[in-house]
Parts: C-alpha cells; sequence; structure tokens
C-alpha cells in the first residue's frame, strides 16, 4: 500500500511537470494550428538565460526566471512575425520551419555555453517529509508554477478581449477572420505567449532536473504526446493527459521498470489513440 | 488539386527519378572516390525512406513510421541472410514482405485516425519498436543489434565492396521507384479524393480504407527496403540506426523535396544528404548549418523544391500558376 | 536576405570540388590524422575533448620540426568529422577520410560508432581508435581496429573489489540507459560485483528521461546497500544521485563507467551531502604525470585543455600512433602501423607503464591500457583519487 501511495505521488509530481511542459505547446497547436517542434528549444533556452541571469549577471532567481520568460517570448514573437506568419496555413511548412529553428537554437546554446551540463541549481533543497513519504519542495513548488499558469492562461483565454478573439481564431479561421478579427497582428501574441511559458517552464524545472544543450529532445516528444492525447489545443484535455501520463509512467517504472514500464506507457497510449481517435477530449479533427 | 496532368501513364518525374537511379547504379564506374560512393548510397537510402514518407503524403497523413517500418525490413533481411540465404533477391523481398504485412493488421487499427492524431500513434509506434529490439535479445541481439552479417549475392557475386554495396542500394531504388511511381499512377484519383475532402470522397461512395491501407502496405515495404540498404551497408543491424527521432529527417526530405511529384524525395534527400555530410566535417556547428538550410530552403522555395521549381516553370510558359506548389493541408491539423 | 542565398548557394558550389577532387598528392610530407566522434548531440564533450588530445599529440611532434617518417618530415595535422553518435555516420566518416586519404584516425567514441565504422574502416585500410565500452569494441577479424583505453572487462573486476573492501556493501543495483551504452557497462560492472560476491542487480532506463523519480523508487523498492549509475551520462547520473538523497537513501553511490562527479557533486549540494561515494576515472588523475598534462596542454595550445579526462588516453593513442607511423616509415600503409604498434614498447610521457591487453575479453590484444583511478568520498569528505593497476589486478 505505501509503494502505491508513493508511486502514485510520483505519478502527481510528474504529471504537474509534463502539464506545464504541454501548456505551451497546446497553445500554439490550438491556436495557429502549428506543430512547434522548437518547442523544446525554447525550453532549453528559458534554463539557459535563468542560468546566465543569475550566474552571470547575478540577479535572485525570481528575476531570472522572469528574464527567462521574456527572452524566449521574445523570440517567440520575432520567429513567429518572420518566418512562421507567411506559411501559417501550411502545417508542413510551419512545421519543418520549427524543425530548422531548434537545430540552430541547439546549437546556439551549445556554441555558448558548451556541452557539459550547467551548473544551474534550484534555490530550494529539501524534501518534506511525513507518514513515511516525501516530497521534495522543489516539486511542490512546481506544482504551485503549474498551477498558477494554468489559472493565468484560463484566464487569458477566457476573460479577456485576447483571449476571446484567440480562440475565435482556433475554433473557424475565416469565419473570425470576417468578423474583423485579425490573424496577423493576433498569431505573433500568442506564439510569444506559449514560447514564454516554455521558458517559464524551462527556467523552473532544468534546476531541479538536469540543464545541457540537448534535454529538449525528450520534452518535445513528451509534450507531444500528452498535447494529443489530451485533444486537440485544449488546455484541459492537455492538463488531464499530462496526469493520466504521469501517473501511468510512475506506476510503469517502479512495477515494471525502464524498459518495460516505457513500453506500457506507450502501448496504454496507442490503445486509448485507437480507442478514441481524437484524443480524451476531442472533438473532431480540427481545420486549419 | 495535385495539379499533375492526368492521363498520362508515366510522366517526366518519373522517368527522371528512373534515370537518377541508373545513374547511381553507374557511379562506380566513373569515380573511385569513396566519399562520393558513400554519400550517394546514403542518398538512395534516404530516398526509399523519404518514398515512404511520400506515398503516405500522397493521402495527407504524416507517418513518423518509417524507421520502425525499416528496422523491420534491416532485421529481417539480416536473420535471412544469415540464416537463410544471401541472394539479393530473396533479402531484398523479405525485408520488403514482412513490414508490409505487419502493416496491413495495424493499419487497419490505426488508418481511422488523421491529421497530428496519426502523426502521433506512428512516432509512439516507432518508440515501441524500438523497445521491442532492446527487449528481445535472443531474436534481435537486443541493444547490440546484429553483426557479421554476410554480404548479399546475386548469381554466385558476392557483393561486399563500397562500389558493390553502392550498386544494390541503386538497384533496390530501381525497384522502390517503380513500386512507388506504380502506386501513385494507379490510386492517383483516388489519393487525390483523400487527399481533398475524405469525408466527401467516402459519400460519394469511394472505399476509401482500401486504397489507405494499400498505401500504408506499401509505403512499409518501401521503408522495409531503405531499412535492408542501410543495413548491407553498415554489415550491421543495430537499434541506433534506427532511432525514432530519425523519422523527423525522412520527413524533412521529403517535404524540402516537395510533396508534388516523385521526384521530390529523391531531390530532397540529394540536397541534404549531401549538405549534412558535407557539414559533420566542419565540427560541431553541423546542426546549426542544417537548420539555416532547412529554413532557407522551406523559406525560398515554397512547395518545396520540386513545387517551386514547377510553379517557377509554369509562369514561364505563361500559364496559370500550378497550385501544385502549395503544401495547403487542409484536413492535416 | 538575397545576400544570404547566395552565401548560401556559393558556400555549396565551393564545398563541392572540395568532396570530389581526391586528396592532392602531398607536396613536402604532410600527414593527416582523423578524429571521428559526435560532435553535435548529448555527447558532443565526449568526441570535443577527443578531438583536443589528437590536437596536442600533433602539436607535440609539430614543435619539434615534424614527424620522421622514412627520410622525410611530416607536418602532422587533425581533421575531424562530426559521427552523431550513430553507426551510419562514423561507416560515412571512415569514407569521407578514405577519400582525403586519411589513415588513421582517432575514435570513434560511442558504441553504436564503433559498430558501423569496424567493417568500413577495414576495407578502407585504416587504423581506428575507438573508446567505445562495447562488449565488441575490437575483435579478432578486424585487426586495423585498436581501443584506446581500457573497458569495463578490464576495470570493474578491481574496482568492484576495492569498493567492497573500502564501503563493505553487501548488495548493489547497478543502473543505466537501456541502449548499447548503458547495457554493455553496466551488465560488467553488475557481473564484477556478483564475482566478489555482492549481490548485484540491474535497472534500465529509457534513454532521454529526464525526471527519475519512478526508478529511484523502483531502485529503493529493493533495499540496496549502494546504487551505482555506471555509464548513464553525467546529467542523468546528476539527477539520480540527488533525487536518490531526496528520497533518504543513505547508502553508497557509486559510478563505474562514466565521467561527471563534478556534476554529480554539484547537483547533490557538496560533498557531505554526498556521504560515501565513489567513481572511475578512467586515468590516475592525482598521478603528477597526469596532472602535468594539463599544464603541458596550456602551455602548447594557448588555452586550457577541455574539462574532460577523455582528452588523456586520446593524447597517450596519438602519440603512440605517431610514433609507431614513423617506425613503420609509412604514412599509407596502415597494416605496416598496426604491426609497428603491437610490437612497440607502451610507454607514454604522462602516464607512465602501459601494456595492451583484450586477448582474454575480445580475443584480440589491441586494447590500450594503463592504470585507472578509483576516486573516493568517504562520510563526507573527498580522499582523492587511487591508483588501481588494472594489469597487476589480472
Amino acid at each position: 500500500m505505501h509503494g502505491i501511495i508513493s508511486a502514485g505521488i510520483i505519478g502527481i509530481g510528474l504529471g504537474a511537470q509534463y502539464a506545464l511542459l504541454a501548456l505551451g505547446f497546446t497553445l500554439i497547436f490550438g491556436v495557429l494550428g502549428v506543430v512547434n517542434f522548437a518547442h523544446g528549444g525554447f525550453y532549453v533556452l528559458g534554463g539557459y538565460v535563468g542560468y546566465w541571469a543569475v550566474s552571470s549577471a547575478g540577479l535572485p532567481y525570481p528575476v531570472a526566471v522572469l528574464a527567462a520568460v521574456v527572452a524566449t517570448a521574445a523570440l517567440g514573437y520575432l520567429f513567429e512575425l518572420v518566418f512562421v506568419e507567411r506559411f501559417v496555413d501550411e502545417q508542413l511548412a510551419t512545421m519543418m520551419l520549427t524543425v530548422g529553428l531548434y537545430l540552430v537554437m541547439s546549437t546556439g546554446v551549445l556554441a555558448g555555453f558548451g556541452p557539459e551540463p550547467a551548473d544551474f541549481a534550484f534555490p530550494v533543497t529539501g524534501s518534506w517529509h511525513g507518514g513515511g513519504f516525501f516530497i521534495p519542495w522543489a516539486n511542490l513548488i512546481v506544482l504551485g508554477v503549474c498551477v498558477l499558469a494554468i489559472a493565468a492562461v484560463y484566464l487569458v483565454l477566457y476573460r479577456t478581449d485576447l483571449g476571446r478573439a484567440l480562440r475565435a481564431l482556433a475554433d473557424d479561421r475565416p469565419v473570425a477572420r470576417a468578423q474583423g478579427i485579425r490573424p496577423h497582428l493576433l498569431f505573433p501574441l500568442a506564439f510569444a505567449l506559449a514560447t514564454g511559458l516554455a521558458g517559464l517552464t524551462g527556467a523552473v524545472v532544468t534546476p531541479i532536473l538536469t540543464l545541457s544543450p540537448h534535454v529538449g529532445d525528450s520534452v518535445l516528444a513528451t509534450s507531444f504526446m500528452v498535447v494529443i492525447l489530451g485533444g486537440l489545443g485544449s488546455v484541459t484535455g492537455s492538463t488531464v493527459a499530462a496526469f493520466v501520463v504521469g501517473l501511468i509512467e510512475a506506476y510503469s517504472d517502479v512495477y515494471l521498470g525502464g524498459s518495460k514500464g516505457a513500453l506500457a506507457l506507450f502501448l496504454l497510449v496507442l490503445l486509448i489513440l485507437i480507442a478514441k481517435p481524437s484524443g480524451l477530449f476531442g472533438r473532431e479533427a480540427r481545420r486549419a | 488539386m495535385t495539379g499533375r496532368r492526368r492521363g498520362r501513364l508515366v510522366g517526366a518525374a518519373e522517368i527522371t527519378a528512373l534515370l537518377l537511379c541508373v545513374v547511381a547504379f553507374a557511379t562506380p564506374w566513373l569515380t573511385h572516390n569513396l566519399f562520393v560512393l558513400s554519400v550517394i548510397n546514403q542518398i538512395l537510402i534516404a530516398t526509399m525512406a523519404a518514398y515512404s514518407v511520400h506515398v503516405m503524403l500522397r493521402m495527407n497523413l504524416l507517418s513518423f513510421a518509417v524507421p520502425a517500418f525499416m528496422a523491420m525490413g534491416g532485421f529481417a533481411g539480416a536473420l535471412v541472410a544469415k540464416h537463410g540465404g544471401t541472394n539479393v533477391l530473396l533479402v531484398g523481398g523479405v525485408s520488403f514482405l514482412v513490414p508490409a504485412l505487419i502493416a496491413l493488421p495495424l493499419g487497419i487499427l490505426i488508418l481511422r485516425l488523421r491529421g497530428v492524431y496519426f502523426v502521433l500513434v506512428t512516432y509512439i509506434f516507432s518508440e515501441i519498436l524500438q523497445l521491442l529490439l532492446f527487449e528481445t535479445p535472443h531474436l534481435t541481439g537486443g541493444s547490440n543489434g546484429i553483426s557479421g552479417i554476410p554480404a548479399a549475392t546475386f548469381l554466385a557475386q558476392s557483393f561486399s565492396s563500397s562500389a558493390a554495396v553502392l550498386q544494390i542500394a541503386a538497384g533496390l531504388a530501381l525497384v522502390a521507384t517503380v513500386v512507388t511511381a506504380a502506386l501513385c499512377q494507379w490510386c492517383e484519383q483516388p489519393f487525390a479524393a483523400i487527399d481533398e475532402n475524405e469525408t466527401l470522397a467516402a459519400s460519394l461512395g469511394l472505399v476509401i480504407w482500401r486504397f489507405k491501407a494499400l498505401g500504408f502496405v506499401v509505403a512499409a515495404g518501401l521503408a522495409g527496403l531503405a531499412g535492408l540498404s542501410l543495413v548491407l551497408m553498415l554489415l550491421t543491424a543495430h537499434p541506433s540506426s534506427f532511432s525514432p527521432l530519425s523519422s523527423v529527417n525522412y520527413i524533412t526530405y521529403a517535404i524540402v523535396g516537395g510533396r508534388a511529384s516523385i521526384l521530390g524525395p529523391a531531390v530532397g534527400s540529394a540536397l541534404l544528404v549531401f549538405a549534412g555530410n558535407i557539414f559533420s566535417s566542419q565540427g560541431e556547428y553541423s546542426p546549426g548549418f542544417f537548420g539555416v538550410l532547412i529554413l532557407l530552403v522551406v523559406f525560398i522555395a515554397r512547395g518545396g523544391i520540386t513545387g517551386a521549381v514547377h510553379t517557377l516553370w509554369s509562369r514561364r510558359r505563361k500559364q496559370p500558376a500550378s497550385l501544385a506548389a502549395s503544401t495547403k493541408l487542409q484536413d492535416l491539423a | 536576405m538575397n545576400a544570404g542565398i547566395r552565401f548560401c548557394l556559393l558556400a555549396t558550389v565551393a564545398a563541392f570540388p572540395f568532396v570530389l577532387d581526391a586528396a592532392p598528392a602531398n607536396s613536402g610530407c604532410e600527414l593527416k590524422l582523423g578524429m571521428i566522434g559526435p560532435l553535435s548531440g548529448a555527447a558532443t564533450s565526449w568526441g570535443v575533448a577527443l578531438r583536443s588530445g589528437a590536437e596536442f599529440g600533433a602539436a607535440e611532434v609539430n614543435k619539434t620540426g615534424g614527424l620522421p617518417v622514412g627520410a622525410e618530415k611530416c607536418k602532422v595535422s587533425v581533421v575531424s568529422y562530426d559521427s552523431k553518435y550513430t553507426a551510419d555516420g562514423a561507416a560515412a566518416g571512415a569514407n569521407y577520410f578514405a577519400s582525403q586519404n586519411v589513415k588513421f584516425i582517432i575514435g570513434p567514441v560511442g558504441s553504436p560508432e564503433a559498430t558501423g565504422i569496424k567493417p568500413v574502416a577495414q576495407r578502407n585500410g585504416q587504423i581506428t581508435f575507438s573508446t567505445a565500452y562495447a562488449k565488441n569494441a575490437i575483435e579478432p577479424q578486424f585487426p586495423l581496429a585498436f581501443h584506446e583505453l581500457s573497458g569495463p572487462a578490464t576495470w570493474a573486476p578491481p574496482l568492484a573489489k576495492a569498493a567492497k573492501e573500502k564501503f563493505g556493501f553487501q548488495s548493489i543495483v547497478c543502473v543505466a540507459p537501456n541502449d548499447q551504452g548503458g547495457t554493455d557497462i553496466a551488465s560488467v560492472d553488475a557481473e564484477a560485483y556478483r564475482a566478489v560476491g555482492i549481490k548485484a542487480s540491474e535497472e534500465y532506463y529509457q534513454r532521454g528521461t529526464t525526471n527519475f523519480a519512478p526508478i529511484i523508487q523502483r531502485i529503493l523498492n529493493q533495499n540496496p546497500d549502494a546504487v551505482d549509475t555506471a555509464s548513464s551520462p553525467p546529467g542523468d547520473a546528476a539527477t539520480m544521485a540527488k533525487q536518490l538523497r531526496e528520497a533518504g537513501f543513505n547508502g553508497v553511490i557509486g559510478r563505474l563507467g562514466g565521467p561527471g562527479t563534478a556534476e554529480i557533486i554539484r547537483a547533490v549540494g557538496g560533498v557531505e551531502k554526498l556521504g560515501n561515494f565513489y567513481w572511475l576515472e578512467i586515468v590516475s588523475t592525482d598521478d603528477p604525470g597526469v596532472k602535468a598534462l594539463w599544464e603541458e596542454y596550456k602551455e602548447l595550445m594557448g588555452q586550457p585543455a577541455p574539462d574532460n579526462t577523455l582528452m588523456i588516453p586520446a593524447v597517450a593513442s596519438s602519440r603512440l600512433l605517431l610514433k609507431a607511423i614513423s617506425k613503420a616509415g609509412t604514412i599509407d600503409d596502415a597494416a605496416k602501423v598496426a604491426e609497428a604498434l603491437r610490437s612497440l614498447p607502451v610507454e607514454d610521457k604522462n602516464l607512465g607503464k602501459g601494456e595492451w591487453t583484450g586477448q582474454k575479453i575480445y580475443g584480440i590484444n589491441q586494447e590500450l591500457s594503463f592504470p585507472v583511478g578509483m576516486g573516493l568520498i568517504i562520510n563526507g569528505k573527498t580522499v582523492g583519487v587511487q591508483k588501481i593497476d588494472t594489469v597487476e589486478a589480472r
């Protein structure tokens, strides 16, 4: 029983991390219909900006996190404006553009910071212990940031004019355009919001785990899996899916081991998608 | 709206693609430079893998399962060469048929999925296959793979030198080109209908799943040939040759080349594999160069290289610009 | 934009003759050493270390006016190729070098690369010096393939024995990634622990895992006295060590297989918090001779050496290889140079006496072995790196 609860706690920790990871990815997908292969790149960049701000500029950690958000958002804004905007209706082209961007970004980080893992430590260490269980404080903070970020995204999407316009674009682009919503102004903003979230995740999560130029590869795969499993572009869906994936991963890894655990996770996701071809919370395949 | 002129049996693109394979076959007589032979060999392998992507793209499906089918073809071929016989027809046949046969039941399960759901499922399938290789050490050698594969043979001739390995690859690529061209020609109308609007096509009485399954099965077989060719080049079937993320490479080759014609995969593979090899001799900035190249090509050549050339051509001949160049994928999302 | 396109076109066109032309006939004597290894991706630092080692070896010889080969003195240069930690990348690199008439290669680094390069380099008549820990990194049917440093089968037995003597643990879990870079090391480590009477089990995680909490939980469910992170990448090992301590694991942590001690100490929050820790150093880093090498590097190359000990065996093997080329009196005939390599006494300016090993493990005596080191942190205090003579232990 104790083991089952421990694994559950681990799963929730993983879930919070994945939910945060997936948030930006699902936004870009939901609003622009773009599969952002550079998502992991923004995560890594966020980590390195935070690291640079703490270690070279001597800023306190919370300010460094803010700097990471601003820097990644700015880069996302520019990239959308210069590259993605022209091709925003062509999903294959945007995918290739983000693949190219990711390669350039990870090479840039490698050139700037070197291949070794960076010395970027989370300011809070130690764990909460109680009843034979433990939770690292850092995980609780990630959970907190996750809840805040999701709440903020909800507020933006459902309580502001910007959000209403973005949702309209996500629902039906031609109709939204006809109603006077101007995508070429809003898309860069949405892209910036999403890459900023990826940067935030990087700045918060990499000091707890590892920061090196190539940790973005697996981030992309996980985000992708969570977002699609949740159902296209649905924030609720991807959040639920994040915790589903986190819990499955925790239980399968603890009880089956690394390789068999991963195999079990992938098989389960495959089965869920075969049973529900448009994800847990999906509508019919959206039209770009 | 594929923009290709229908009704012609064999177009210029198909003939060019076949000629390229013949030229590749002849390179050992033109040069002994091992690097040239090695790059052309890699291009041939990449082209076969990109054909597999291309076939699926014709039906508006983006498949990340190429490394999985390559692994099946490669490992099946390796096992046959080691324990059955090394005749290239036998080995080649097995490495086409094994992935194709596995693709049939798999396709029935997953071809209902569309857009990014299909992307995810095929990606997960590649991950699963990689793990299955690790978990079946008695059959596939586990994480160490199968080494010491004997060279392929044909009519009592053994193909072990770089030049001979290249010629086998060229032969396989020729077969792959013929198969791809034949399929795309034969199924042109139904593929175009599925691409355009699957629901509408179904409501007009087209038995969609039959064509989708056929495309998927053939795509799997093409990837199997690519996998075999890779295994024959390395004389080793190793799981790291079939990493799930390598699917992004093959997709990139197919899209950068352009999805409008069968030449797309060949052109994309040739440019990017060649560039990748050049960049690799430039040290740690190679992925960056590669990324810049992709950004430039996508930005400049709308619709991929062949698409852009086609558009230019049409414009020059003062015809209305063809829509072939557009990679607009209405339903992928 | 236009300038960018033009530049790109020019670069491509300019690259063509460079590639297609066979190497020009040598005017004066010029010897090119090849370096094949990952220069991009997660294993970049290893490729960079290897390249630096080869460049240092070349610079040393050039300082003396070149390498004497027959009647000539040859200028030595190093060319590198990014093999991306893949089998096909390494095979392509060997062919690229063959077209440039490069016959002597330092590297490759990883197991997939070693697997991919062996048959191709043999076919091309090229000597390779791989660092891979694969169980078949070198094989009798590929007599031109050499191994740059001792592998797990050489160092794991004496280190496992020493670790047992120091810390007295009875059970251990060896944890590593689930591909060849993990399984070929962790399984040998586990075997070595078992041989000295320690209960050892193996755990493999999916390569690319970032959060190890579930794996740690699984390990702790087995209640081991010690955990060996084997050949897990430095970042992974650091995260695991940190999460082990966070979960309240107070046992010994070991690391027989990969570098990354500094990262682990940092991640856990200092030597005191790490408590009991032992690790393999591929050379005995506290030796005065080895320490001197870092200084020599800085002086000769004008910049500090990369912070990666893999540089050191690369220096040793470059030196030995160059000596063999000189002895054989040829810069083209790899088989003759291989013959000279096998017959030369194994002695390095910085590393001291070594020997060719490998007969028992690989069936071929082509592994360049020098004493390794075992680093120790005991009860939160750094003890330093002890020299472990693998030759004697065998």
